[in-house]
């Protein structure tokens, strides 16, 4: 064939391409077209009214996802943005941005190793190696093959001077030691025990030294944010 | 608000002195002097300057860091260097980012040619990189939709395209992902990107990261041309440019226009170029043989045949002007009916909209521009759905309402893609706009009205956020004209707002066709002559429907116009039109075509030479840019050969000689010619011809709306609406076929319940014996008790039941959903027509 | 400790201080008593203003100077108080909401007088989840008392404010980024102009102040800008609680007059490096603020005019240690990964500088660099710096670029003795 005619033939293909669509699009979710649990809708509207601004509540809903579904699915996604009335995709495009959101499935408990400066200056990486060593996640970014400990290394969490230290499930430990790692990894997998008792950040004072009283302690306030119900660990899928 | 007057500012760039008006950025001051300072992410067109891409630092005298001229409005006085070392410096710097996670595949790239990345590394870079280490990945082209590719490793973050979805059409589909140089444009859970005018991306794009399907590997910017013209698919009628290779349309792109189109495209226009070159293209004129089957003839045998039927029918005969009708062809139908067959009977579309009302309403005192959209106060959209039927207002509508805050009112029977961003959305049962608008006019103190109707509650709120300043502006849609005294109720709510008293503010229409406007004032129109001036009322299009069937009407012309599929009864159309000699003027081979006796080819508005009109009165030529395939000739000159054979001579040699004649008789058009109407389009009211527009009188004709319903029954009562995409348009594109929708019954949760259907159950919808089989989908803002079709599907066709206003409906479950999901047939599959919301204020 | 002045820090390890009880008892809650029923906003603006109070947020601009910015009149007005606090090495915010959230809250509806504001939040990163429900309690205790709600305190003023958590993005810690952010978008920073004091939240006028700038209010209004001058010097007023940590032996949070020795942060109330071993540089302002040598910073004054005329900046008053064991080519390779893991990605030089600096010190703590890519590493710096629409760029190449120039040694060495016993091994 002549480059003419094969030019020629390029044209007429492009004339009369056709191609369907991979997927069903996702704009606005029509409200009755996504079933959404009546506790995670009104939470979500309730952090709506909160704000002059309905999207404001972007952050807040997706909050609310990711603890009722231990991680931001596709399907809580979808539902947060029928009750907030914008596309799955804005609130994706934000989950995507922040840390904290998770739009791949966890562990039941998260450890962030903070391998920040202060931290690293005082042995960081060694007890992310730990942890990882400990919960057998194989590296960090994963969980463990029982699904139950997600460990990762985090950047720097504002506990400097606890450092080296770690938040488990949003609560901050230090200073750790490596050995530190396991009796915090067997803590977590059995139910009701306190993890690390001895190194909460809740118990420290000031300008470094044990801070005292039990009357002291700060019990957490559920105005706007319900107890993170955790997932069970066989209910996940990965992402296709 | 009114249009704000800008001031002009002088100041110094590079040692050139530089005058431009107040509030411009510096980069486009700078085109003053000639000097060009490169951006990548400054596109005015998307609003806002974001300072992202840090393309266009420079020097200003007195402030220490360098600065982003597209975002730094110029100042009397200020002092600006775009050359200095530092700013070249700069220049490099940003290019040699840009370049280092680029993978420079120029030569296989389609943007090759024509990308801004590859000229403004070449004009502003370093010329190498220092960059050694491995670029970012991602898979090669991969599908963002069926029509648009993307190539993620050629992206420079720019942000144009998410911009454009976000702030421009605001359907929030595609989104940036992840952070910082992990960043990635995409969709939800890699959805494909669908909505109706995403194809804007792949010019907003400056690298070869977002391109065409069909365009593709076509062609190189060195071996195409570029040629202007209207696209006159709908009465958007935006400016296009058609890229053609080999005498054949490749591609579409927008020619900016902010009188018109603000410089967008929807993607039925966009993508409507494959048609031009179909196959199933009619090329040559047919005569129905005895045996019903179309027989190619030659032209001459074509014309006589035409001639001899319309001469059998005379006063008899009748016109029907649709679609792409330019208003040269429509002065000549008119001219050949009225003046060859002393018939009146001629219509150009099926409101039924009456000469008086049209007269008092094409007042240049009452008309908006366009642009007026723009500096409104309040914008309220009457029983229109712009996305569907003159898609660009709907973008220019979020415009007024994004970045002037204008206050938005949605008035309508079918909820509306612009409810999210209105301050007052209001439903009305279907046939019930007198009432609505007649409460509004008594809520905005119109002499004759008052209510205390039902409505009386949600009017008021609209006339006191209508009040929000002097300048509002309502955009109706000319289906009003269906329901008596709307439009009455119309021009008294625009005369208590004064909108007749102050220049700027007003109505814009909606028309059913693309060149609505245009033909009614060339003379389309029963009882309406060129320049609407009154003349012998004839029949309207349902009373040429009615007379065909009673035998009053014995020959029809269709000039790009399909009523079988556009006006309602359908059914009642297709016995009009098997029992009368029918000619059709059709690109394609159409409903309404297969009843016809000699079937004309059309013109293509990539192929013809003529003008319309948009609908706020702006005169656009439409311009060939491809030969016309086969056998077709020009339309005008097919009418006048035909007119010469039926007796007339016209002396009307070429298009020029129709528009001068035409000119001539539409009184206020004179003075208009190709060099008045120039690229850019001239709006009439704004010519000396215009502004001694006087009232006219008479010519009125009853409303000519559908007979009252059959019966009262008990069911839903009936809707419909358009659809963007219910048309020959997405039929005829290969590359838009994948947009072809099903009927869907629309109705709200409750009569869902009552009913116990759900979304996506199959049912059949019934009217005294016709009916159409649909899908349900429930729709949270419908009120209840209505049920929505869509009009103008090529099969289950919502106009077939259409009865009059008050139309009540049976609807009968035959099909659960789950039957069509196990088939494959999900109910999202058939939901192709997406609604954006305005972001909420 | 003696060297210590303790305002915000006066009763910080009281039992039950997070209470609204404890935190009345021990006089809370009386400077907003005065600020709304014996004081005119116009006041308890100018009283701001002359504390001379500057931001202790990073830019150290003056609080009173920055609420006069906002313009008057009855539209919503918003007040922003930044608690991101995810800049290296910065604690100090996260315990003085933990410990005395109310001292916060009381300065925010004391600020809002100021300002005008109606509409309230805190801004806080969402890693702070305790500290964030300690907020949301005290927030609560104080809408109860009557300090917050549509009418404050009898005086018809609305204050109303909001906890919104974060998600883990430090540049929601720049204020238009935060705004963003808290309007429930991608964080990214806008442009300025507008500045959020006109243009900000939801288009309104804005303030934006941190958590130790908003908790210096009460005590300006209760005890008067004049006493609040009698400490620090005169550009640096007032007391800085500084974050101390890295190689030191007490790390924490310490709060001293603006003015005292670097040296008596490091050595005395931080105990100093660990035994044996001594200051080899330190970052006297968070990890964004160009490194000090151990010789040249420790005789500095720790105010923010001292570290500015030292080619530094005190930033948000947070001291990294390093110690003589550091390699500062590590040091500088873990700085740069931490911009380039949190740049927001909008604008190029900093996007792909960050990016390009993590690979080239990759490279070279590998032992993989060309000796032309020291100069590079340095002139990317250069080019982002100046260049950005934000200074998160300038963050990274600020530090880098100091590193790379007070310690050029340590580059070269890594450079030579690493390719060097690299060509050795595959001899
Ligand atoms: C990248 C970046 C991160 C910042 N992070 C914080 C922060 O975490 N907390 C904070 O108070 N200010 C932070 N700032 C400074 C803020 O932009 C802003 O200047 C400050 O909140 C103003 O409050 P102030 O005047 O009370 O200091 C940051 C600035 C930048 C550029
Ligand atoms: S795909 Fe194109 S338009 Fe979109 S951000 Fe990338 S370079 Fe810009
Ligand atoms: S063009 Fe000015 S920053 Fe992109």
């Amino acid at each position: 064939m002549s480059p003419a005619e094969i030019h020629s033939l390029a044209l007429e293909a492009a004339l009369r391409e056709e191609r369907e669509p991979h997927a069903d699009p996702e704009g606005v979710p029509e409200p009755s077209e996504v079933e959404v649990p009546r506790a995670l809708r009104r939470e979500i509207q309730r952090s709506m009214k909160r704000y002059p601004q309905k999207r404001s509540a972007s952050i807040p809903a997706l909050w609310a996802v990711q603890r009722r579904y231990g991680w931001c699915t596709p399907d809580g996604i979808r539902q947060a943005a029928a009750v907030m009335g914008v596309t799955p995709a804005y609130l994706e495009s934000i989950a995507s941005f922040y840390d904290l959101f998770h739009l791949e499935p966890t562990g039941d408990h998260q450890v962030l190793v903070c391998t920040n400066i202060s931290c690293w200056l005082r042995g960081a990486d060694e007890l992310l190696g730990a942890f990882c060593e400990a919960a057998e996640t194989g590296g960090p970014g994963h969980s463990s093959p029982d699904g139950k400990v997600y460990v990762r290394g985090f950047e720097c969490l504002g506990a400097c001077d606890i450092a080296p230290m770690v938040s488990i499930d949003e609560r901050y430990y230090g200073p750790l030691e490596p050995a530190d790692a396991a009796d915090a990894v067997e803590q977590m997998r059995m139910r009701g025990e306190e993890v690390l008792p001895a190194k909460r950040l809740e118990d420290r004072g000031a300008a470094g030294g044990k801070r005292n009283p039990a009357d002291d302690r700060i019990t957490a306030h559920t105005m706007n944010k319900p107890k993170r119900p955790r997932p069970k660990s066989a209910a996940r899928k990965k992402k296709s | 608000m009114s249009q704000p007057i800008r001031n002009a500012v002088t100041l110094n760039i590079d040692g050139r002195e530089v005058t431009a008006p107040e509030g411009t950025m510096l980069v486009d001051a700078a085109k003053h002097g000639d000097i060009e300072i490169p951006v990548f992410c400054y596109e005015p067109k998307l609003g806002e300057p974001v300072g992202a891409c840090r393309m266009c630092l420079v020097e200003i005298e007195g402030i220490p860091k360098l600065q982003t001229a597209c975002s730094t409005p110029i100042r009397d006085g200020m002092t600006v260097y775009t050359q200095t070392d530092r700013v070249k410096g700069a220049q490099n710097a940003v290019v040699e980012f840009l370049l280092i996670n680029h993978p420079l595949d120029c030569p296989v790239c389609d943007k090759g040619g024509e990308c801004p990345l590859q000229d403004i590394a070449m004009g502003w870079g370093p010329g190498k990189s220092r960059f050694t280490d491995p670029k970012r990945h991602f898979q090669k082209p991969l599908p963002l939709s069926p029509l648009v590719a993307i190539d993620r490793e050629r992206c420079i973050l720019c942000y144009r395209c998410v911009r454009f979805s976000q702030e421009i059409s605001e359907d929030e589909q595609l989104v940036l992902h992840e952070r910082g140089d992990r960043s990635f444009v995409g969709t939800f859970d890699d959805r494909p990107y669908i909505a109706p005018f995403h194809g804007n991306i792949t010019e907003l794009c400056p690298v070869g990261a977002l391109t065409s399907y069909t365009y593709r590997f076509r062609a190189r910017p060195w071996d195409i041309e570029d040629a202007g013209s209207v696209c006159t698919l709908c009465p958007s009628q935006c400016n296009v440019k058609f890229t053609v290779r080999d005498e054949r349309a490749l591609r579409v792109l927008a020619r900016d226009n902010e009188d018109v189109d603000d410089g967008w495209l929807c993607d039925k226009g966009r993508y409507s170029f494959q048609m031009l070159a179909s196959e199933e293209r009619i090329t040559e004129p047919m005569v129905r043989a005895g045996d019903g089957t179309l027989a190619p003839v030659s032209w001459e045998e074509a014309i006589s045949k035409v001639a001899a039927g319309l001469r059998d029918a005379g006063t008899a005969s009748a016109v029907l002007a649709g679609g792409g009708t330019s208003n040269e062809e429509g002065w000549l139908l008119q001219r050949l009916l009225r003046e060859g067959l002393s018939s009146p009977n001629i219509d150009s579309s099926a409101s039924g909209a009456r000469a008086d009302l049209v007269r008092e309403l094409s007042s240049p005192a009452l008309g908006s521009r366009m642009r007026e959209l723009d500096y409104a106060d309040a914008i309220l959209v009457l029983d229109t759905e712009p996305l569907n039927e003159m898609p660009i207002l709907d973008l220019r509508i979020r415009k007024a309402v994004r970045r002037t805050g204008a206050q938005l009112l949605v008035a309508s029977e079918h909820p509306s893609s612009l409810d999210g961003g209105a301050a007052e959305a209001v439903r009305f049962a279907p046939g019930e706009a007198a009432e609505l608008i007649g409460a509004l006019a008594a809520a905005l103190g119109a002499p004759g009205y008052e209510d205390d109707g039902p409505h009386a509650e949600k009017a008021k709120a609209i006339a006191e956020l209508l009040r929000t300043g002097p300048d509002p502006v309502i955009v109706w849609g000319e289906r009003l004209f269906r329901t008596p005294g709307a439009v009455e109720a119309l021009l008294a709510c625009a005369k208590a707002l004064g909108i007749d008293k102050r220049l700027g503010p007003g109505l814009l229409e909606v028309p059913e066709s693309a060149n609505g406007r245009g033909l009614r004032e060339v003379g389309c129109l029963p009882g309406a002559g060129p320049g609407l001036a009154p003349t012998q009322t004839g029949a309207a299009a349902s009373g040429i429907r009615d007379g065909m069937v009673n035998g009053e009407i014995k020959a029809l012309l269709l000039s790009e116009a399909d009523p079988v599929r556009t006006h309602p009864g359908s059914e009642a159309w297709r016995k009009a039109l098997a029992s009368t000699f029918v000619v059709s003027i059709a690109m394609f081979d159409d409903p309404s075509t297969a009843y016809a006796n000699v079937v004309l080819p059309a013109e293509s508005h990539a192929e013809k030479e003529g003008t319309v009109t948009h609908p706020d009165g702006r005169l656009q030529r439409v311009r060939p840019n491809v030969p016309r395939p086969g056998q077709i000739r020009p339309t005008c000159q097919v009418l006048t050969d035909l007119a010469a054979t039926l007796g007339q001579t016209w002396d009307l040699p070429d298009q020029p000689a129709v528009l001068a004649a035409m000119t001539d008789d539409v009184d206020f058009y004179a003075g208009i010619s190709d060099e008045t109407i120039g690229g850019q389009g001239v709006r009439w009211q704004e010519l000396a011809s215009g502004r001694s527009w006087g009232p006219a009188v008479g010519g009125r004709t009853d409303n000519q709306g559908d007979p009252p319903p059959a019966s009262a029954g008990s069911g839903l009562l009936l809707g419909t609406y358009r659809d963007l995409w219910a048309s020959e348009v997405t039929e005829r594109n290969p590359a838009l076929r994948f947009l072809k929708r099903g009927q869907m019954l629309e109705i709200a949760p409750k009569d869902a319940e009552t009913m116990g259907l759900e979304n996506g159950d199959g049912v059949r919808v019934s009217v005294n014996g016709t009916s159409v089989e649909a899908r349900v989908a429930i729709r949270t803002r419908m009120e209840a008790g209505v049920g929505f079709l869509a009009e103008g599907l090529a099969e289950n066709n919502g106009n077939a039941l259409v009865n009059g206003a008050g139309t009540r409906i049976e609807v009968e479950k035959t099909a659960p959903a789950a039957e069509f999901e196990a088939a494959g047939m999900g109910q999202k599959a058939t939901v192709l027509s997406l609604e954006g919301e305005a972001a909420a204020r | 400790m003696a060297a210590e002045t303790r305002i915000l820090f006066r009763n910080i390890d009281e039992p039950g201080l997070a209470s609204i009880r404890t935190y009345r008892r021990l006089g809370g809650y009386e400077a907003v008593k005065k600020a709304y029923q014996e004081m005119e906003p116009e006041q308890v603006l100018h009283e701001l203003e002359e504390s001379g109070l500057r931001g202790r947020g990073g830019a150290g601009f003056s609080m009173g100077k920055k609420a006069s910015f906002l313009p008057r009149g009855d539209m919503d007005k918003y007040l922003c108080c930044n608690a991101d606090e995810s800049e290296p090495g910065a604690f100090k915010d996260r315990e003085l909401m933990q410990k005395n959230p109310h001292q916060l809250i009381e300065g925010i509806i004391i600020a809002a007088r100021a300002a005008g504001a109606n509409r309230c939040f805190i801004f806080i990163r969402g890693e702070y989840d305790l500290q964030g429900d300690i907020l949301d309690a005290a927030v609560e205790e104080a809408y109860g008392a009557g300090y917050l709600g549509t009418d404050v305190l009898g005086t018809g003023q609305q204050v109303k404010l909001v906890v919104h958590r974060g998600a883990g993005a430090y540049i929601c810690g720049e204020e238009t980024a935060l705004l963003d952010s808290l309007e429930g978008k991608r964080g990214n920073p806008r442009l300025k102009p507008p500045f959020p004091a006109v243009q900000g939240l939801y288009g309104g006028p804005t303030l934006i102040n941190n958590v130790e700038t908003l908790s210096n209010a009460p005590h300006i209004i209760s005890s008067g800008a004049e006493w609040f001058k009698s400490f620090g010097t005169e550009q640096s007023p007032g007391t800085k609680v500084v974050s101390v940590s890295g190689d030191v032996q007490r790390p924490g949070n310490y709060e001293v007059e603006l003015g005292v020795p670097t040296k008596l942060l490091i050595n005395d109330l931080a105990g100093g490096p660990p035994k044996g071993h001594k200051v080899k540089g330190f970052f006297p302002g968070g990890s964004s603020s160009p490194v000090l040598t151990g010789d040249e910073g420790m005789k500095l004054p720790y105010s923010f005019e001292a570290m500015q005329e030292a080619g530094s900046m005190l930033g948000s008053g947070s001291i990294i240690v390093f110690d003589e064991t550091t390699s500062v080519v590590d040091l500088a390779l873990r700085t740069a990964r931490f911009y380039h893991h949190e740049s927001c990605g909008k604008c190029t030089p900093c996007r792909e500088g960050t990016n390009w600096t993590v690979k080239m010190l990759e490279r070279l703590t590998r032992g993989e660099a060309t000796p032309m890519d020291i100069e590079v590493i340095a002139s990317v710096q250069e080019n982002i710096i100046g260049h950005c629409l934000c200074v998160l760029g300038d963050s990274m190449a600020m530090p880098i670029g100091a590193m790379v120039k007070k310690y050029r040694s340590e580059f070269d060495d890594k450079l030579i003795s690493q390719s060097y016993s690299a060509a050795a091994k595959a001899a």
